[in-house]
């Protein structure tokens, strides 16, 4: 009867509970059906009984529709503590049930959430934190140079295979979108710079800025940052989740280095891709100022090509496009490094992305203001 | 005795691959079940149909009297309160501490007070098998037979009339599966639970089983007691249980 009782759905009788006396003993009669909603009422119906710390309980069950573990655990932690305690007119069910919960009396509550540092903690966590990746990143990248060494000794060790599939994505499949934001920067910079060059009826100077600042500036940081993004982000995804599966213990384990197999390849395919894609970016640049020339400012195709020629120093393109193997280069070592220190569970996948795209995108504007100045010093 | 769940020709196709032909049976109020299958012959497939994560390409499962496949996302959610579902590696929330992943079908499902709660997880941790401190670690601490008691605790939460257990011992050591087998079998003894499982681990057939469903080639081949299923002549059963039945067969 007990099992049948349980009725299906929801809609369970509301438990009740009554103390009669019988001889010295208190009898609690427990109806209806016991579930782990109605804890809350349960515990206060208990509560309200005052049964007297040593008394002599009896539970009779010969009402109950149905009980459930988390219902007879509200009801038995609630009694007191040095009562006498049987059972009677019980189903089979209800009372083996009670025996579990029983066993399982000396429970504590437990209510633990995972801590949230203070303010304090935070800084020096996040202190702790920079001196160990800094330590971490210098560590790697004496690992990588060491491993490209053994690859220069023999090179038969460099993966030539996988380093073409990785400079496919890195930098193949990168085209359109580095010709897409560079042509619509160059756009934007010689549309502004035209408006101000108009006024004084100076505007095939439109030129020379455009020139300068995409071939320079604009291009080599705009193509390391969707490349930071891009294929930053995909490194350290990719490595990351080698590393929760194991895949990358197992390449270790096979003899090989996953430095090798893993790093350098990407490594390689950065640092070769990066320029390449810089000087498509300084192409589409530069074209979205010939169209802004031509609509907009009256300045021809051809004497825009012109003037460039004239005006454009090569060094300013050389210093652009030379730039970009040293962003790639901290690019690659984040992202595998990243990649590399994944801890075995899924959400720090997603965290250590997320910092490498920071981390690399912020290393690649701080190059970049290290070379403007150290340029300017050297007056090139 | 009454039936909690009933499968009734279930047909599924990817493509043209048909994995399941016409696969029933019913499962009475109270008893250990074990699925068992070779690899391929859509047991995890089955179990996810049967629960509303995916849809089978005909027939209907119904479970504790509710229709699965036709079920409104109201009715659906109702039943879906009424049975639990341990994943193969636990599935733990790993943003959540233990004692968190425990607490979440309580917080979600019924408008208990914090103070009724805590007590009520340290109680599941305590039924699992487990001590208090395991509620403050984080998923990610814990071993992997700890995180299918934590998973077994957090599907106990709301009292379910029926477990569903995928592989529940697989990646345990043989002690912690046969731990973990009696904690099942003293559970559903005890909370007169029904209990669904995708297995593999002959052991665990063997030693608290009610029943055994074997699936091959898209049918059920055998239905019924773990000696009845034993005699049957198919010839993967035969070989799934001559698995173990010959451990010394080189030795003289």
């Amino acid at each position: 009867m007990p099992a049948s009782a349980r009725q299906p759905g929801g809609q369970a009788t509301a438990p009740t509970l009554e103390l009669v006396d019988e001889n010295g003993a208190a009898v609690l009669y427990l109806g209806g059906g016991w579930r782990v909603a109605d804890s809350e009422r349960i515990a206060d119906d208990v509560a309200r009984l005052a049964l007297a710390p040593d008394a002599t309980i009896v539970l009779d069950g010969s009402r109950l529709a149905q009980m459930d573990t988390s219902a007879a655990f509200t009801l038995m932690s609630r009694l007191p503590a040095n009562a006498r305690f049987s059972v009677r007119a019980m189903g089979a069910d209800e009372t083996r049930l009670i025996e579990l919960v029983r066993s399982s009396m000396r429970a504590e509550p437990v209510r633990a959430q995972l801590k949230r540092p203070g303010l304090v903690q935070k800084i020096g966590e996040a202190l702790v934190d920079t001196a160990a990746k800094l330590g971490g990143h210098t560590a790697f990248i004496g690992e990588v140079a060491v491993q490209l060494l053994a690859i220069l000794r023999r090179p038969s060790l460099f993966r030539f295979k996988e380093t073409v599939a990785q400079f496919q994505s890195v930098t193949v499949e990168a085209v359109p979108i580095v010709i897409l934001v560079t042509f619509l920067i160059g756009v934007v910079f010689a549309y502004l710079l035209g408006v101000q060059a108009q006024r004084y009826g100076a505007t095939i100077f439109v030129v020379d800025g455009v020139g300068l600042a995409i071939c320079r500036e604009l291009s080599p940081i705009l193509v390391a940052v969707i490349v930071a993004g891009r294929s930053g982000a995909a490194f350290t995804a990719q490595i990351g989740s080698m590393k929760v599966q194991e895949e990358t213990d197992a390449i270790s384990t096979l003899g090989l280095s996953p430095i090798q197999v893993l790093v350098i390849p990407r490594l390689v395919a950065i640092v070769v891709g990066l320029p390449l894609l810089v000087f498509v970016g300084d192409l589409a640049g530069v074209g979205g100022g010939v169209l802004i020339g031509a609509l907009q400012l009256g300045i021809s195709p051809q004497s825009f090509v012109a003037r460039l020629h004239a005006v454009l120093p090569l060094s300013a393109l050389v210093i652009g496009i030379a730039k970009a193997p040293a962003f790639a280069a901290f690019i690659a070592m984040i992202a595998c490094r990243m990649g590399m220190s994944v801890a075995r569970d899924a959400r720090s996948v997603g965290e250590h992305t997320t910092s490498t795209v920071v981390q690399s995108i912020v290393w690649v504007i701080v190059l970049d203001a290290i070379f403007a100045v150290t340029l300017q010093k050297l007056d090139i | 005795m009454d039936t909690v769940l009933e499968v009734v020709d279930i047909v599924t196709r990817f493509g043209s691959d048909t994995v399941h032909d016409g696969v029933s049976f019913s499962i009475p109020r109270g008893e250990v079940v074990a699925l068992i299958g070779g690899s391929g012959t859509g047991k995890s497939v089955l179990l996810k149909e049967m629960i509303g994560l995916m849809r089978p390409t005909s027939g209907r499962v119904r479970l504790l009297g509710t229709d699965v496949q036709g079920a409104s996302e109201d009715e659906m959610n109702a039943l879906r309160r009424r049975f639990g579902m341990l994943f193969q590696d636990g599935a733990l929330f790993s943003s959540l501490s233990v004692a968190d992943n425990i607490a979440v079908p309580l917080r979600e499902h019924t408008s208990l007070p914090e103070s009724l709660i805590a007590p009520l997880v340290g109680f599941k941790l305590s039924l699992v098998g487990l001590a208090p401190d395991v509620g403050k670690k984080a998923p990610s601490q814990l071993s992997g037979g700890m995180r299918k008691r934590v998973a077994l605790a957090r599907a106990l939460a709301l009292e379910p009339e029926i477990l569903f257990l995928d592989e529940p011992t697989s990646g345990l050591d043989p002690i912690g599966a046969r731990a973990f087998d009696t904690l099942v079998r003293t559970l559903s003894d005890s909370l007169g639970l029904t209990v669904f499982m995708v297995t593999h681990d002959l052991d665990t057939i063997l030693s608290i089983i009610d029943r055994v469903i074997a699936l091959s080639t898209g049918k059920v081949v055998a239905n019924g007691s773990v000696a009845d299923v034993r005699r049957t002549e198919h010839p993967w059963i035969q070989e799934y249980f001559s698995a173990r039945a010959a451990p010394s067969g080189k030795s003289t």
